[in-house]
């Protein structure tokens, strides 16, 4: 919202820098900006004074000036102006300054004579067309400043409205808040309306047939205006605030509506079928061209004004072709309507048609004062800019009247919010400041009238505000003793996230905030086989659907860091997948998962080592570590059937009989697809799960003071045999002593192997809590396990 | 010679020999020769078979026993020797160390994290709610009704009649409300979404903390303490707060807060846009309509609220210029905090 500042002051009066006014306004809810506009010319153009003026040797219209313009030599300049003269203040271009593109100022020789820069028109200055001679500046003007500083400048205080005050949306609403906070008076333009013309009654009729969507409608009719450009005053006021002038009558409306913040509509009567206005709802289907060309299929709640025959305008949103001012008017019929804000919010949703004129009547304009202060207001300015005469009285269809709300303030409430004692007595200047008119008053409440043009004040609570806004917001001091009350629980889920993302730091991970909305493919891809949910109006196409896993967002940004050639993209997520769920009162189920996706060498290129691909090995070995960190044990992998994507690798990982994640390794292929270095390894666990399974507290377990022995040994077994088998068997045998067991080996080669055959070597560790073990008791279980191996899985030791 | 008598020779000798040893290469030589693949403690192991059953036991852990004695002889010689080798300079102690990967937290986690500590300081706990809300959570219940013009204020996504992603954290709020009893104080941390076109300045999602504490006499003066509190905590013990007038639908009075700019104190600068102040949040105190969705009574109770948008605080303390490298995750942005 723009004001004028040269504007805002007819109705308020501004005797404090304006910066305070922008902060007192800002800090009572108008947030606002001060905007200069105005002309400028080059910085080096600056004031100068004419000491002296003689005539020029050698050319009679030429004279030759000693010019004053700060420094300490007077400047010599040739000037042809007629008007030049001693102890002038005048605008001097400097050496060097630039008045066009094409024209940079230079030291020259006229008829002989050096001149030193330009004594300056306004036309040479793109100010004006004028070149009757140079341009005289005021007395006051400082010698050697910049003529910028004594142009004249429009100030215009840019206000960012809430959505609670459209009052505000007017120069005289403004001012009322100015007013309010300075403790000045509101000035509102007196009027006095000649109605010289006919009886409005015989000249045109209004019936309104949908009085819930038009609770009020009034209407003026001026016959005989002249149309014609305004004038400048009007037309600088109108530009001001960033609209383009366009003839008397149309910028009379636009004034008033910017003065008032009543939208108003003006018809050419003469183009009005049977010289009457129809208030009504469309007919489904029916259609109406706007004045933005465009033809308009209706549905039945856009509410329209017709004439005798037909729509002339969409009520309160804009009007038509066929009705508007044109040059050819000649007599105009003015309309100050009321209409319902709910109905004026659908019909311009309906139509995806939000106009200035919409927007007022959404939020809520006055049905009562204002409404007719507005038509009185433009018919008086129509016949003052236009001429003409208007018709006796005004038509008014106001069947029922919107009454003013009576709320009541208690006193002992406005201390409970803000925490402060203001006086009753500030009270009842605050509200009156703001025309908020006080009905009674007594030590415990303030009764007061809600003007209408305040819609959002309802109750109490709305008055309080009131109150606190125009008495300072910043006054409530901090209190510094705070209360502080029992949480009823404590969470413990932040705690367990930060948990996992230290962890994950520590493996040398980044943590990623991927988009939760993603193309239809990506969520279709999502490894739980998740039903996708779609949204109903997306950004665009490749944002259209919800995420159903982290691992496709992750792929994304891998596939971002490899178009950039990064090295080694290591990868973590946490956030909600969602997944469509028709119980659920959402018909969404979120769930909080961790996603990571790796492709990179287990460590940096270096001259310790030789680079070596961190696989499918390394992935479980950091979710081994990660749930062991936990706490949670008994995890097994299991193989999987459903295999959405091109992975190579891709197991459930169990715990008991719930599934709790999934691990695995994309198809080499896709390494060529996207030119990747290395195996993507990718991982997803579902935190709801873990958290459940967590253990938080870690019990002390004895620790023995005694040596631990070790023993390797190497089997030869079929080549389908799992290790974990193996495993759980060596453990079930080695008895309570056996502490650690490691696979350290294994392959296959049937050169070195019968075939079908692979080498797997374990090294196992022994411990006993109270004593040092013998190689003897060692022997016993290794014995043991020997024969099981042998027996059960057929296995021959090397 | 019996095979045991071999094992105690076999002994000797690797004592003797063990005493010429001075140099890597030796050592390995002398490492090879015994405990090697061919080597005699390998040779001897091998004619165990030889040995009469009864007395096999005797003789294999007589063996063993030998094995262990050897290696560890021979790890701690190995030991002796590198730090020979090292004290001698032959290793290049500039060399690099090896390189372990970096890993870093994203920055909103960072800050989320650390404004939620703060938040747990004062005695707030953490609520948590679904980022696809019901209409009436989302808006109804926040004094929002249906055709309200406020609803314009947010461009919403849905995913359904009546369902939407959530436009701010706010819902959390009456979701914990409908669930407990007064006194409630919670912090809820959370992604939002807006249907606005994504550029440099905004994005389809964000992050924001929503702060919410109901209780017989709560005040804007303990709001004010609050955050003051807070902006201390977080921006440093300069920090000064000042509040606008503005205007949310679920709280009265509405107020929007500025914290005096951590880069300039106030001066003016680039980053405060020589305003010398920062928006941080927007606040007030939680409007009866909500308290009446709810089922509090707003004669009983009063609260006050605040929700926090964390990213474009994040993007000001760190200086990031676009809110979307926020969200490309590309690992040169990444491994910088
Ligand atoms: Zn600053």
């Amino acid at each position: 919202m723009k004001v004028d500042l040269n504007w805002l002051q007819d109705y308020v009066d501004i005797d404090r820098p304006l910066e305070e006014i922008r902060d007192l306004l800002t800090e009572a809810g108008l947030e606002c900006q001060i905007v200069e506009s105005g002309p400028k010319v080059p910085e080096s153009v600056i004031v100068g004074e004419v000491l002296s003026v003689e005539n020029h040797p050698n050319a009679d219209n030429l004279s030759v000036c000693f010019v004053n313009t700060g420094e300490p030599e007077p400047v010599q300049i040739v000037c042809g102006a007629p008007n030049v003269a001693a102890g002038q203040k005048v605008p001097v271009a400097t050496v060097g300054t630039s008045l066009t593109p094409e024209f940079t100022l230079k030291k020259a020789k006229l008829r002989g004579v050096i001149s030193n820069g330009m004594i300056c028109a306004e036309d040479e200055l793109g100010l004006s067309e004028d070149h009757s001679g140079i341009m005289v500046l005021d007395e006051s003007c400082e010698i050697g400043k910049s003529l910028n500083n004594y142009l004249p400048q429009t100030v215009i205080l840019d206000i960012d409205l809430t959505a609670n005050r459209p009052d505000c949306m007017s120069h005289i609403g403004v001012a009322r808040e100015v007013a309010a906070l300075t403790g000045k008076p509101l000035k509102i333009p007196e009027i006095t309306l000649q109605e010289t013309g006919p009886d409005i009654h015989s000249l045109a009729q209004v019936d309104v047939l949908a009085a819930d969507g038009c609770p009020r409608y009034t209407a003026r009719v001026i016959q005989n205006v002249n149309i014609g450009p305004s004038p400048d005053w009007l037309k600088r006021r109108i530009e001001a605030i960033g609209l383009r002038p366009v003839n008397n009558v149309v910028d009379a409306s636009n004034y008033v509506l910017h003065e008032t913040g009543h939208p108003l509509h003006t018809f050419d009567y003469d183009k009005l079928a049977g010289h009457r206005i129809v208030v009504r709802y469309a007919e489904e289907g029916e259609t109406f061209e706007t004045l933005d060309h465009k033809e308009r299929t209706l549905s039945r709640n856009v509410l329209l004004i017709c004439d005798g025959k037909k729509p002339v305008a969409m009520a309160g949103v804009m009007g038509g072709l066929d009705s508007e001012i044109s040059e050819d008017t000649v007599n105009v019929l003015i309309e100050s309507a009321y209409f319902d804000p709910p109905t004026i919010r659908k019909g311009s949703k309906q139509q995806l048609l939000s106009t200035d004129s919409s927007k007022r009547f959404e939020r809520g304009t006055d049905p009562n004062a204002n409404c007719v202060y507005a038509q009185n207001r433009l018919a008086s300015l129509i016949l003052e800019l236009a001429g003409g005469s208007c018709a006796k009285g005004m038509i008014d269809v106001y069947p029922k009247k919107i009454e003013p709300l009576s709320i009541t303030m208690r006193f002992d409430r406005l201390k409970k919010i803000t925490s402060l004692d203001i006086s009753p007595k500030t009270c009842r200047t605050i509200f009156e400041s703001l025309d908020i008119s006080v009905l009674s008053m007594d030590d415990q409440t303030i009764h007061v009238l809600a003007p209408t043009f305040r819609p959002d004040l309802e109750r109490e609570i709305d008055l309080i505000e009131e109150i606190i806004r125009i008495y300072g917001l910043n006054k409530i001091q901090a209190n510094s003793r705070l209360q502080f009350s029992m949480p009823e629980t404590v969470d413990s889920m932040n705690p367990f996230l930060n948990r996992i993302r230290e962890i994950f730091m520590g493996f040398g991970f980044h943590e990623a905030i991927s988009n939760s909305l993603v193309s239809q493919d990506m969520a279709k891809a999502g490894i739980w086989g998740y039903e996708p949910v779609r949204l109903m109006n997306p950004l665009s196409v490749d944002m259209n659907f919800l995420r159903t896993d982290l691992i496709q967002p992750l792929l994304h940004d891998l596939k971002l860091n490899a178009a950039r050639k990064r090295q080694h993209v290591r990868l973590f997520e946490i956030g909600r997948v969602m997944e469509k769920d028709p119980s659920s009162e959402t018909t969404v189920r979120e769930h909080q998962n961790l996603g990571v996706i790796m492709c990179s060498d287990m460590w940096e290129l270096h001259w310790l080592q030789s680079p070596a691909p961190a696989d499918f090995f390394y992935g479980k070995g950091m979710l081994m570590r990660l749930l062991d960190n936990l706490g949670i044990t008994n995890i097994s992998l299991k193989t999987t059937d459903f295999n959405p994507n091109a992975y190579h690798i891709f197991m459930n990982i169990m715990s008991g009989k719930t599934q709790i994640g999934k691990i695995g390794e994309y198809d080499p292929e896709f390494l060529n697809k996207y030119q990747l270095e290395y195996p993507v390894v990718i991982l997803e666990l579902k935190l709801d799960e873990i958290f459940k399974r967590r253990k938080e507290v870690f019990k002390y377990k004895s620790v023995s003071p005694y040596p631990s022995m070790t023993r390797d040994i190497s089997i030869v077994v079929d080549k389908n045999m799992e290790s974990e088998t193996l495993m759980k068997e060596i453990y079930q045998k080695g008895s309570k002593f056996l502490k650690d067991v490691v696979v350290y080996d294994q392959f296959m080669d049937d050169r070195k192997l019968t075939p079908g055959k692979k080498a797997l070597s374990y090294r196992l560790w022994f411990q006993s809590d109270n004593r040092t073990l013998e190689d003897q008791d060692v022997d016993r279980i290794m014995e043991k396990i020997f024969n099981i191996l042998i027996r059960k899985y057929g296995a021959q030791l090397r | 010679m019996t095979l045991l008598e071999k094992i105690n020779h076999v002994r000797d000798q690797f004592k003797t020999d063990l005493e010429r040893i001075s140099d890597l290469k030796s050592w390995e030589e002398l490492k090879n020769t015994y405990l090697g693949r061919k080597g005699l403690v390998s040779k001897l192991f091998s004619r165990i078979e030889d040995v009469p059953p009864q007395d096999r036991k005797t003789i294999g852990q007589a063996l063993n026993s030998l094995k262990n004695e050897l290696q560890n002889q021979v790890d701690s010689l190995r030991q002796a020797l590198q730090e020979k080798v090292d004290e001698s300079r032959e290793v290049d102690y500039t060399l690099p160390g090896f390189p372990i990967f970096k890993g870093s937290r994203h920055p909103l986690t960072q800050a989320i994290d650390e404004m939620l500590s703060i938040f747990a300081r004062l005695g707030f706990d953490i609520a948590y709610g679904p980022e696809v809300e019901t209409d009436w959570y989302n808006f109804s219940s926040l004094n929002l009704p249906l055709n309200h013009p406020a609803r314009d204020m947010q461009d919403t996504f849905y995913v359904d009649e009546g369902i939407m992603l959530r436009t701010h954290t706010s819902p959390v709020q009456t979701r914990y409300m409908t669930q407990h009893k007064p006194p409630v104080r919670i912090v809820a941390p959370g992604r939002v979404y807006r249907n606005e076109a994504i550029s440099a300045r905004s994005y389809c999602m964000f992050h924001q903390i929503e702060g919410l504490y109901v209780d017989k006499n709560v005040t804007f003066a303990d709001l004010r303490g609050t955050l003051e509190l807070f902006s201390k905590m977080y921006f440093g013990s300069d920090a000064r707060i000042k509040f606008r007038t503005s205007y949310f639908p679920f709280t009265e009075p509405s107020a929007e807060v500025d914290v005096s700019c951590f880069l300039c104190n106030g001066k003016g600068c680039r980053v405060c846009k020589n305003t010398g102040w920062l928006e941080i949040l927007g606040c007030g105190m939680v409007d009866p309509n909500v308290f009446k969705a709810v089922g509090y009574d707003p004669e009983e109770v009063s609260g006050y609220a605040f929700g926090l948008g964390v990213d474009r605080s994040v993007m000001q303390k760190l200086d990031i210029p676009d809110i979307r490298m926020l969200f490309d995750n590309d690992v040169e942005f990444l491994k910088q905090f």
